[in-house]
């Protein structure tokens, strides 16, 4: 067709500059809003549920109209967080009954994520699924190829670290000569609890449960595939329990070693018998260090490394005899408005951003995912394949 | 019967729940639930870091935000005692009164700060909104007999202890301090001074002049809610009366400097 009709020309790239105008610059840490409601279904009020909730609530314009759980004591919960919020028992009568959720947020136990995520999905809505995606890669690829065959909806696997503020700032980082070439990582959880849920112990069920390695290690390796764009190719690991002698055989202190394709190593370590350290993500490069622990993150440089020009401005933190730069997210702006040190720390919890950048890609569709199908996929995976390392005390290789 | 001991560090405190009952691993995971609800509260209330909901509410002022019912009834609660105390407890840092400071939509529940040069300060409430949560998780949970304390200023006794008349507090080390016998009710004692580089100190501040409290007094509640008689605690502690609106179930005593204590008449104004 050779004749190009001028008001619909003018329409479509009027539209188009009026979708690059209407879309708000974010302040890097502050509140989030968005420009219309979104009626938001939320299934799983559990711990996890019960968080995001409470961050949805502080999200200008996110509307929770519906909860949902198989335990009605949940759901009875879901419904004292959230106000006005209609109550469920089964999902597929949420999606029958609430036409008008633009968005579902699965935050079930992990292995009953692929049908909540396929019927919704298929419903029409967008949705986001915590991480892991899912206890198998069966389960998981399925998961992903019913995301891919949604055209038009946004699908979001929950790994906080890609929407993290702090984490991105970081990243910017880590491609420059502040960080240069990446010698090696490690990743840790410490926390004494128990694990256990008074009621549906799913995560000490072998059958159902990826681990320590999978269920949280997935989250913060997924960091380091971030940051280095590349996946391991094998993990070795093993685990115990050395504390809850509770006749679980979900192992309570687990370790891997995982391997890349040019010979680098991360090695991660999570256990529910010590708290000492908490959690955090530690990448090595031939020109400084990080170290994320999710609500803060600093840089230490080596001695040799060129002196970047903001350095001097830089707040420092003091780790015995290392000397940490703090990272702060907007730290220029803060800076020019005398506010550095108001920057320290997130303002709001890392799924508070995560859940925020979902729900800014389903209001302006051209905004990217900040973790896709593919690459919740990716973490997905090496989790399980790290904790069938952990359970068999046998290197696994990582296939795609 | 055995018990399990948990405990977690919130609120600039250390919080313990001892909960009685056979099945220990269960008891564990349901003390470890209500040491989460704890952790939630801190998250929410406290006023040293910048990811709490009160940094939030001051961030985003005037806009109100929706919150849970629990959260919606602890700023009710706070919003009422500063009332009914005539401003002797007043969580509201700044020149506005809570009453003005703080705008409640219970429609919505929904709350909001009246200004960003609004800020609050729940230490004299939240420990025991914390310790009224543990308590509920564990009632919620089946357990029948549990003692749950934030810093043993704040406390709740569900049920008694095995073959007990309820659980046993004293007000104090000395020979004839008070002894409570608490069972389903929550307490809160609250001191106007505090001892810091070996001196004896005011940390209690008066809102109504905004200075510090210099008298050697402490007091004690008793009553249905420890969430209430933490509020009623300071509150009384300021004003030295009992509120004529508290109904007679609740037990007040004050120390004073010679260390003294003496329930407070529930007939007085």
């Amino acid at each position: 067709m050779t004749h190009v009709d001028r008001r619909g020309f003018l329409l479509q790239t009027g539209g188009s500059i009026a979708g690059i105008a209407l879309l708000p610059e974010l302040d890097a840490i502050g509140p989030r809003s968005l420009p219309e409601p979104k009626a938001i279904g939320v299934v799983g009020i559990g711990r996890h549920g019960r968080a995001i909730l409470a961050d949805l609530a502080k999200i200008e314009g996110a509307k929770v109209v519906a909860v949902c759980d198989t335990n009605a004591a949940r759901a009875k919960v879901g419904q004292e967080r959230a106000a006005g919020a209609e109550s469920f028992d089964d999902y597929r009568t949420m999606l029958d009954k609430r036409r008008d959720l633009d968005a579902v947020i699965v935050a079930t136990p992990t292995h009953r994520h692929r049908a909540v995520v396929e019927d919704s999905l298929a419903a029409n809505k967008h949705v986001y699924c915590e991480a892991p995606l899912a206890h198998t890669v069966e389960d998981a690829r399925a998961i992903a190829a019913a995301a891919e065959a949604a055209p038009g909806r946004i699908f979001m696997a929950g790994f906080q670290g890609r929407s993290n503020p702090i984490y991105q700032l970081a990243r910017t980082f880590y491609r420059t000569d502040a960080f240069r070439d990446f010698v090696g990582g490690s990743a840790h959880f410490h926390r004494k609890t128990t694990w256990r849920f008074p009621t549906d112990n799913w995560r000490l069920d072998p059958e159902v449960s990826v681990g320590l390695v999978g269920e949280i290690g997935a989250q913060q390796l997924d960091v380091i595939h971030w940051f280095r764009n590349q996946t391991p190719v094998a993990v070795a690991g093993t685990g115990s329990v050395a504390l809850h002698k509770d006749g679980r055989t979900v192992p309570d202190t687990v370790h891997a070693q995982l391997q890349f394709a040019d010979g680098s190593v991360v090695t991660y370590e999570a256990s529910l018998a010590n708290s000492f350290g908490n959690q955090h993500e530690v990448l090595r490069g031939t020109n400084g260090t990080f170290n994320l622990s999710w609500t803060h993150g600093w840089m230490f440089k080596e001695v040799d490394a060129t002196t970047l020009g903001w350095e001097v401005y830089a707040l420092r933190q003091q780790f015995h005899q290392d000397e940490g730069i703090i990272l702060i997210a907007d730290a220029t702006k803060l800076a020019a408005q005398g506010q550095l040190k108001a920057g320290i720390g997130l303002p709001y919890s890392p799924l508070y951003y995560a859940l925020a950048d979902f729900l800014r890609s389903v209001s302006f569709p051209n905004v990217p995912v900040a973790c896709n199908a593919k690459e919740g996929l990716k973490a997905t995976i090496v989790g399980i394949k790290a904790n069938q390392a952990v359970v068999g005390r046998t290197p696994v290789s990582i296939e795609l | 019967m055995g018990a399990v001991r948990v405990a977690t560090l919130a609120m600039g405190t250390r919080f313990e729940l001892v909960i009685t009952g056979d099945d220990e691993p269960r008891l564990r995971a349901i003390g470890e639930a209500a040491v989460e609800r704890i952790e939630e509260a801190h998250r929410a209330f406290t006023r040293f870091d910048n990811d709490s909901l009160l940094a939030h509410l001051r961030r985003t002022a005037p806009k109100l935000t929706a919150v849970d019912a629990d959260q919606f009834a602890l700023f009710t609660d706070a919003v009422a005692v500063t009332r009914l105390s005539a401003g002797g407890f007043d969580p509201s840092l700044g020149r506005r009164s809570l009453d003005t400071a703080l705008i409640l939509e219970p429609a919505t529940r929904r709350v909001g700060l009246a200004g960003p040069d609004t800020a609050l300060d729940f230490g004299a409430i939240a420990k025991g909104h914390a310790v009224d949560l543990a308590v509920a998780t564990l009632k919620e949970a089946g357990v029948t007999a549990a003692f749950v304390h934030g810093g043993t200023s704040s406390g709740f006794g569900l049920g008694t202890p095995p073959g007990q008349t309820g659980w046993r507090v004293s007000l104090g080390r000395m020979p004839g301090d008070p002894i409570l016998d608490l069972r389903d009710q929550g307490f809160s004692v609250a001191g106007a001074l505090s001892i810091r580089a070996g001196s004896r100190r005011g940390h209690t501040i008066n809102p109504r002049t905004g200075r510090a409290l210099r008298a050697d007094r402490r007091v004690a509640v008793v009553g249905p809610s420890a969430r209430l008689a933490d509020a009623w605690s300071t509150a009384v502690l300021v004003t030295g009366r009992r509120p004529q609106s508290l109904p007679d179930h609740w037990r007040i005593w004050q120390c004073d400097a010679h260390h003294r204590w003496i329930e407070m008449a529930r007939t007085a104004g």
